[in-house]
């Protein structure tokens, strides 16, 4: 196990891979609100061909000819489908709707930032006054490249970055702030250049560090949010700090709770050989959650074992007088006393008693 | 190798967390004899404890970053008989977002003195999620084996 643990400690410290499939699956959640967002005209995605173009002539082609757009867009899906890259969609004039929606729920598959890309699109292609701001991040563009080498070896994880992103090109759609088209392309493939392609916002300042430093900071709250759900109680509670007293108050439960088991296992242990090798048995056909008592109770315990289990009751009961000191433990969360009173009332009586009176000592 | 926030088989997870922890409980009761004095009871809660995070943490194998903490913090209480735990950890202040339940979260969290923050937040929340799994399962083993 030692020589597995040095080989696998090199990859688990490498930072963070590629494209996670349960992350897309986290990330496409939000779509419905994304989609339903951006009311405006959307129209056919260019894709990775488009974008290594430089921005000016990204600009010229498309709002030239949307069919070459069309055109380029058939070989360019099937690497969506590798990497999950953003593409600008610079729609033409004429709106077209139904194969906007094909497209773009099919595209929505494939790449995170869709819908968005489409609307904040839309604005830009709109007002010819970008293309100063565009000359103006062609350099910060072409700067970058080499600076989320950088920001990617901070260990940024590509699919928030790209998530992050979106939330902040919906809050720019709606703003109508004006950005630069381009260069909305978060990482290629995912799996070889976690590079982060950070858009900026309007008065924001686009260096490299700010832009890292924001990119962070939203992958931070995602994270936040994530917990949030996750712990019990916490989702009505509104500042970061609050949510992090929650969540270790929440942690530090359950490792009491883990210790706490433990030494009601350890206590229990005498009978424990009986009862185990029917529960293995029982273990191996079905899975495992809370169904043990089902299980086991009707097929598997022989008349013995419940004899067994008497005799060992009064040696229970013997040593659980004895480890009134041991089992007291501070049981300040209240979350974590009820489910322990249930296990108690679930066990005799005697030993409930006696585990009680150790509990409203100590507590 | 990717990183999943969660576990995405909650369920095998929980079998493969089973299996172990009894095949580590039927070997401890193989080889101690049950002697119900406090001692062997305390010695035996420790050697519970240990068994029910080490297989925890050999179930999500060394793939997260608590689950390697985790068992190279056994392996070196096994190893070096606990001469380990005397040294100080070394602290080295990551920056943090100006929280300090920040570095409260990072004792807790097996491995996560060094990590920066959004990191931390991974394995937190993978943590908790087989921290539950784990309790439930013990639980379960509490009852059926009280009753």
């Amino acid at each position: 196990m030692g020589s597995k643990i040095e080989t696998t400690q090199p990859q688990f410290r490498s930072g963070n891979g590629g494209p996670k499939p349960s992350e897309m699956g986290f990330v496409l959640e939000d779509f419905p609100g994304l989609i339903s967002a951006p009311p405006r005209t959307e129209t056919d995605n260019s894709f990775t061909a488009l974008l290594e173009l430089p921005a000016p002539q990204a600009f010229e082609l498309l709002v030239n000819s949307p069919d070459a757009a069309a055109n380029e867009e058939s070989p360019a899906k099937p690497s969506i489908a590798g990497s999950a890259e953003v593409h600008s969609h610079f729609p033409p004039p004429p709106p077209i709707f139904p194969s906007d929606i094909g497209l773009f729920v099919r595209a929505s598959k494939f790449s995170v930032f869709a819908s968005v890309e489409n609307s904040n699109n839309s604005i830009l292609s709109n007002s010819n006054s970008k293309k100063s701001d565009i000359v103006k991040q062609e350099p910060s563009d072409s700067d970058s490249n080499p600076n989320s080498s950088s920001i990617a070896a901070s260990g940024q994880n590509p699919k928030s970055a790209k998530r992050k992103e979106r939330e902040k090109k919906v809050k720019e759609s709606n703003r109508k702030s004006k950005k630069v088209t381009p260069f909305d392309a978060s990482e290629d493939g995912g799996e070889k250049l976690p590079y982060v392609h950070v858009r900026a916002r309007r008065g924001q300042a686009t260096d490299s560090h700010s832009l890292a430093e924001r990119a962070r900071r939203e992958k931070i709250n995602a994270r936040m949010k994530l917990l949030q759900e996750l712990v019990p109680g916490c989702s009505k509670i509104s500042g970061t700090a609050m949510v992090l007293d929650e969540i270790i108050n929440h942690v530090q439960a359950l490792q009491r709770q883990v210790e706490f088991l433990s030494m009601r296992l350890a206590a229990v242990n005498p009978r424990i050989d009986c009862n185990l090798d029917s529960l293995l048995a029982a273990e191996s056909g079905s899975p495992v959650d809370g169904s043990f008592v089902g299980m086991f109770t009707p097929s598997m315990c022989p008349d013995v074992q419940y004899n067994g289990n008497r005799q060992h009751y009064n040696q229970m009961w013997h040593f659980d007088g004895l480890h009134q000191p041991v089992l007291g433990r501070e049981e300040d969360n209240p979350n974590f006393i009820t489910p322990e009173n249930s296990l108690l009332s679930y066990d005799a009586s005697a030993n409930s008693a006696s585990l009680h009176s150790s509990q409203l000592k100590m507590g | 190798m990717t990183m999943q926030k969660f576990p995405s088989n909650v369920n095998s997870v929980k079998s493969r967390f089973t299996n172990r922890f009894l095949q580590a409980l039927k070997k401890m009761n193989k080889n101690k004899p049950a002697s119900p004095s406090i001692r062997e009871t305390y010695r035996r809660y420790h050697f519970i404890r240990v068994a029910s995070y080490a297989s925890m943490a050999s179930v999500i194998r060394p793939r997260r970053a608590w689950s390697y903490a985790t068992l190279w913090k056994i392996r070196n209480r096994a190893l070096m008989k606990r001469s380990s735990r005397a040294r100080s950890l070394t602290r080295n202040p990551r920056k943090d977002i100006g929280f300090e339940q920040v570095s409260d979260l990072r004792k807790l969290v097996p491995g996560g003195e060094e990590m920066k923050i959004c990191r931390l937040l991974n394995e937190t929340i993978h943590y908790i999620k087989c921290l539950e799994a784990q309790v439930e399962i013990m639980r379960n083993i509490v009852d059926h084996c009280s009753t």
